[in-house]
C-alpha cells in the first residue's frame, strides 16, 4: 500500500479561552512507496505520534489529505482503513488470553472460529509466541507483550502497520533484539510500516525512509545514511548520530571557514557568522593539523579511541573526536592538532541555522 | 526467539512532580501510614514475645544497660503498649453492642418460650427453630417461609436488574461530554432521599384510589396505564392481585412496585461506582478496539464490563447482602403490617414483627437462620466473583 500525505495539518484548539491553539503538525508532505519501513523521528512533542494517529484514523486531520494508494482516507473511520496499530503500552486486554487478544480483530470481522484460530496461530508463529497462546498478558514479559501486540495488529492482514514508540518500554538488550525482529517481520509480510520513535539510533538502524520532525514541521526526509551525511539544518545534524556532532561557533572569511583563528576548511560562500559542525569521526590526527583542541582525557574503546577535549568556541562543554586505535597519540599531551575531513564538516548559517551548500 | 529473563512487564513511570499543596497531603498520608505500620510491628513483636520462651543467650543479649527499678520498668512497659489504650474505646463499644448481642442471640434462640421481659424460659431446645420454620408461632405474626421467599425473589431480581441498568446508564453517561456533571448530579439525587419518604411517594403513585377535592381518582401509574387501555390495577392496596401456591402467596403486583422502587433507589450508588470505575479505564483500550473494528456492543461486553468486573461484583455482593436485610422500603410502601397479613414481609421485617409481639425467641431463631442463609449466599458469591474478577 502506497501512502501519500499531502499538506497534512493538525491544530488542537486551545483549552482555555483566548489561549493559543497548538499546531501539532504543519503542512506535512510525504510520499511513502509500498512495502517500505518508515520512521518518524523527532523529540517529544514534535507531532510524530499525532501524525501516526491521523494515519490510523483515531485523530482527524484539520486540513490536508491522506491517500492509501489512490483512495482518499482522510475522513474514513479508523475501522474501515484496514490499519494495524501497535500502541506504546501495547493496550492488550488484560482479561483475555493471548489467543483471544490476537483473535479480537477477527471476531469483530465475524470470521468463524476455526479460521480465526488458524489465522491467530499464523500471526503468533510470525512473531514466535505460539507457545504462549493460553497465557494472559500479565503472565508475559514486556518483550512478549510487544509481540502479542504486533500479532494482533498483523492478524487482520492490514494495508498499513503503524507502531507508536514500539521499543520505548523495553530494556536496552531487548530493544536491539526487537528492532531486528520488527525489520524481519516487515520484510516477511511486505506491509508498508510506519513507526514513531524519539531514538535516532533506533530509527537509523531499521528504517528505509526516515522523516525527521521538529515542532510539527518536517525537517528532512530520506534514507537514514543520506540524512546523516547530508543534513539540511543544524537541528537535523545535532539530532542524528551517537556520539553527537560537535558544534563550534565560527565564521567564514574569504572563502575559508574559521573556528577561532584557525581555518578548518573551504567555504565558497559569502562572509558571515556560522556554526561549524564536525562529526566525531571527522577528525584526523596530524601534528601540523588545522584545529587545536585542549585534551581533557582519552577514552579507549578497543576498536577506536575517543579524545575528549575542550575548545573555547565549542557550543557544548566537551568536544569528542573518534580516531582509530592504531593511530599513536603523544603521551600526556595537553593539546592535539587535527585535520578535518571535508565531507564530515558542515556549515550552518548562524541566524537561520540552515545548512550552507 | 524466546526471551528467558526479560521481565520488564509494564513500564515504570518516573515519580510525578506535585505542587506543594498536593505534596503536603502525600507526605501526610505517608506519615500516617508509617505510624500504623510501626504500631502493627510493635503489636506483632509483643505477641510473638509473649509466646516465645527466651533462651539464656537471648536473655543475656536482651538488655545490657543499667538495671532499672521495678517502677521504671512498669512505666516503660506501659508506654510501649500505649496503643491498646487508643483502641480500647472502640473495643469496649464493639464488645457491648456487637459481640455480646451476637452471642446472646445465639444462646437465647435455644431458650424455649423465652420472655424478653422477665428473662424466664422453659428449658433448652430447638423448639423455636421448629416453630419458625413450620410457621406455627400461634401469634398471627408474619410467616417465615413467606418472608424468606419474598426476600429472595425481591433481592435476586432487583439487584442484578439495577446493576445492569446502572452499567448501561454509566456507559451512556461516560459517552456524553457536555452536560455530564449535571446528569451525574441528577442521577445521584435519589441517594440523598429518605427511604420512608420515597416509599410513601411511590405508594401514592401506584395507589388505585385517592381523593382530590372529594373526587375519587386513581394514582399516576394507573392513569398512564389507562392511556393504553389497561384497567386500573390495585398495586399496593387490599385488592392487590396475587397468585396462591399452597399456603404461599405471590403478590406479583406488590413485587413489581417493590422491585421498581428497589431498582430506582439502588441506581445512584451503583452508577457512581461504575461510572468512576469506567473513567479510570485507559483510553488506549478503546482506541485499540476502534482500530480493530469493534462495535459498541462488543466494546461494552468484551472490554468495559470485564475491565470493571471487580466493581460490578462488589455491587452484586453488597447489593445481595443489603437486599437480604431490606425492611425500610417495605414499610415505606406497605406500612408496618407489610402488606396484607404480612404477605410482603421480609426477613428483617419478620424479626421486627416478633420483637414487637414480645416473642423474642422466634426473632432470635429467625435471625440465626438469616445469618446462616447470608453466610451461604456470601460464600457462593465470593466463589463465583473470584473466578470472574481475578484477571490480574
Amino acid at each position: 500500500m502506497r501512502i501519500s500525505i499531502q499538506h497534512l495539518t493538525k491544530v488542537f484548539p486551545s483549552r482555555t479561552k483566548g489561549g493559543k491553539a497548538v499546531h501539532a503538525v504543519e503542512d506535512m508532505n510525504i510520499e511513502i512507496p509500498s512495502g517500505q519501513l518508515v520512521g518518524l523521528l523527532g523529540p517529544s512533542g514534535c507531532g510524530k505520534s499525532t501524525t501516526l494517529f491521523m494515519l490510523s484514523g483515531l485523530e482527524t486531520a484539520t486540513s490536508g489529505k491522506i491517500l492509501f494508494d489512490d483512495q482518499d482516507v482522510t475522513t474514513l473511520a479508523a475501522e474501515k482503513r484496514g490499519v494495524g496499530l501497535v500502541f506504546q503500552n501495547y493496550a492488550l486486554y488484560p482479561h483475555m488470553t493471548v489467543q483471544q487478544n490476537i483473535r479480537f480483530p477477527l471476531d469483530n470481522m465475524r470470521i468463524n472460529r476455526e479460521e480465526g484460530n488458524a489465522r491467530a496461530l499464523d500471526a503468533a508463529r510470525l512473531v514466535q509466541i505460539e507457545d504462549l497462546m493460553a497465557r494472559k498478558p500479565h503472565e508475559l514479559s514486556g518483550g512478549q507483550q510487544q509481540r502479542v501486540a504486533i500479532a494482533r495488529a498483523l492478524v487482520k492482514m492490514p494495508n498499513v502497520l503503524l507502531l507508536d514508540e514500539p521499543l520505548s518500554n523495553l530494556d536496552a538488550r531487548l530493544r536491539l533484539q526487537t528492532r531486528e525482529e520488527i525489520k524481519r517481520i516487515q520484510r516477511t509480510t511486505g506491509i508498508t510500516t510506519v513507526f514513531v520513535t524519539h531514538d535516532q539510533e533506533e530509527a537509523m538502524s531499521i528504517c528505509d525512509i526516515m522523516v525527521v520532525m521538529k515542532l510539527g514541521v518536517v525537517q528532512q526526509i530520506g534514507a537514514p545514511q543520506h540524512i546523516y551525511d547530508d543534513p539540511n539544518n543544524l537541528f537535523v545534524a545535532n539530532f542524528l548520530g551517537t556520539p553527537p556532532i560537535n558544534i563550534f561557533k565560527g565564521k567564514i572569511q574569504g572563502g575559508k571557514a574559521y573556528i577561532g583563528e584557525e581555518a578548518v576548511g573551504d567555504a565558497p560562500y559569502g562572509d558571515r557568522e556560522v556554526y561549524v559542525g564536525i562529526r566525531p569521526e571527522g577528525f584526523i590526527y596530524n601534528p601540523q593539523g588545522a584545529l587545536t583542541l585542549n585534551v581533557d582525557h582519552i577514552e579507549v574503546m578497543g576498536r577506536d579511541k575517543s579524545v575528549v577535549s575542550t575548545h573555547e568556541s565549542s557550543t557544548k562543554p566537551t568536544v569528542r573526536s573518534i580516531i582509530d586505535s592504531d593511530v599513536a597519540l603523544p603521551e600526556g599531551a595537553e593539546q592535539l592538532k587535527f585535520d578535518i575531513k571535508p565531507y564530515k564538516l558542515f556549515l550552518f548559517d548562524a541566524e537561520t541555522e540552515e545548512r550552507l551548500r | 526467539m524466546m526471551e528467558e529473563n526479560d521481565n520488564i512487564g509494564t513500564p515504570q513511570e518516573p515519580p510525578k512532580k506535585h505542587n506543594k499543596f498536593v505534596q503536603y497531603f502525600i507526605n501526610l498520608g505517608a506519615r500516617i501510614k508509617g505510624w500504623f505500620v510501626d504500631k502493627y510491628t510493635a503489636v506483632k513483636d509483643f505477641f510473638c514475645g509473649l509466646f516465645h520462651k527466651k533462651t539464656e543467650e537471648e536473655k543475656a543479649l536482651e538488655y545490657s544497660g543499667p538495671q532499672l527499678s521495678r517502677g521504671e520498668k512498669f512505666r516503660r512497659g506501659l508506654k510501649s503498649q500505649s496503643g491498646w489504650l487508643f483502641v480500647a474505646p472502640a473495643l469496649v463499644l464493639m464488645a457491648v453492642f456487637t459481640f455480646y448481642p451476637i452471642i446472646a442471640a445465639f444462646v437465647n434462640s435455644f431458650k424455649q418460650s423465652y420472655s424478653g421481659m422477665t428473662g424466664k424460659f422453659n428449658g433448652w431446645g430447638i423448639d423455636n427453630f421448629v416453630r419458625v420454620l413450620k410457621g406455627d408461632t400461634g401469634t398471627g405474626g408474619a410467616d417465615f417461609v413467606q418472608c424468606l421467599v419474598n426476600t429472595l425473589i425481591l433481592t435476586f431480581i432487583s439487584v442484578p436488574l439495577s446493576t445492569l441498568l446502572a452499567l448501561l446508564i454509566s456507559v451512556a453517561l461516560n459517552s456524553i461530554k457536555r452536560v455530564q456533571k449535571a446528569y451525574q448530579t441528577i442521577l445521584f439525587l435519589p441517594y440523598l432521599t429518605n427511604a420512608l419518604a420515597m416509599g410513601a411517594v411511590f405508594a401514592t403513585f401506584f395507589k388505585i384510589i385517592g381523593t382530590q377535592n372529594n373526587t375519587e381518582t386513581v394514582g399516576l401509574v394507573n392513569i398512564v396505564l389507562g392511556w393504553f387501555g389497561v384497567d386500573p390495577i390495585d398495586w399496593v392496596g387490599l385488592r392487590s392481585p396475587h397468585w396462591q401456591i399452597g399456603s404461599l402467596s405471590i403478590p406479583w403486583a406488590k413485587y413489581v412496585v417493590t422491585i421498581i422502587y428497589e431498582v430506582w433507589s439502588g441506581l445512584p450508588f451503583k452508577i457512581l461506582i461504575l461510572f468512576s470505575a469506567m473513567q479510570s479505564i485507559n483510553k488506549q483500550y478503546y482506541d485499540a478496539a476502534k482500530v480493530d473494528g469493534a462495535s459498541r456492543w462488543t466494546v461494552l461486553w468484551h472490554i468495559t464490563a470485564p475491565m470493571i468486573m471487580p466493581q460490578i461484583s462488589y455491587l452484586l455482593v453488597t447489593g445481595i447482602m443489603g437486599g437480604m436485610k431490606q425492611y425500610s422500603a417495605i414499610v415505606g410502601l406497605f406500612g408496618v403490617t407489610m402488606g396484607q397479613d404480612y404477605d410482603m414481609g421480609t426477613m428483617v421485617g419478620y424479626l421486627y414483627n416478633y420483637i414487637e409481639l414480645g416473642q423474642t425467641g422466634y426473632a432470635f431463631a429467625g435471625s440465626l437462620i438469616l445469618f446462616v442463609i447470608i453466610m451461604i449466599i456470601t460464600y457462593f458469591n465470593n466463589k463465583i466473583t473470584k473466578k470472574r474478577t481475578t484477571y490480574r
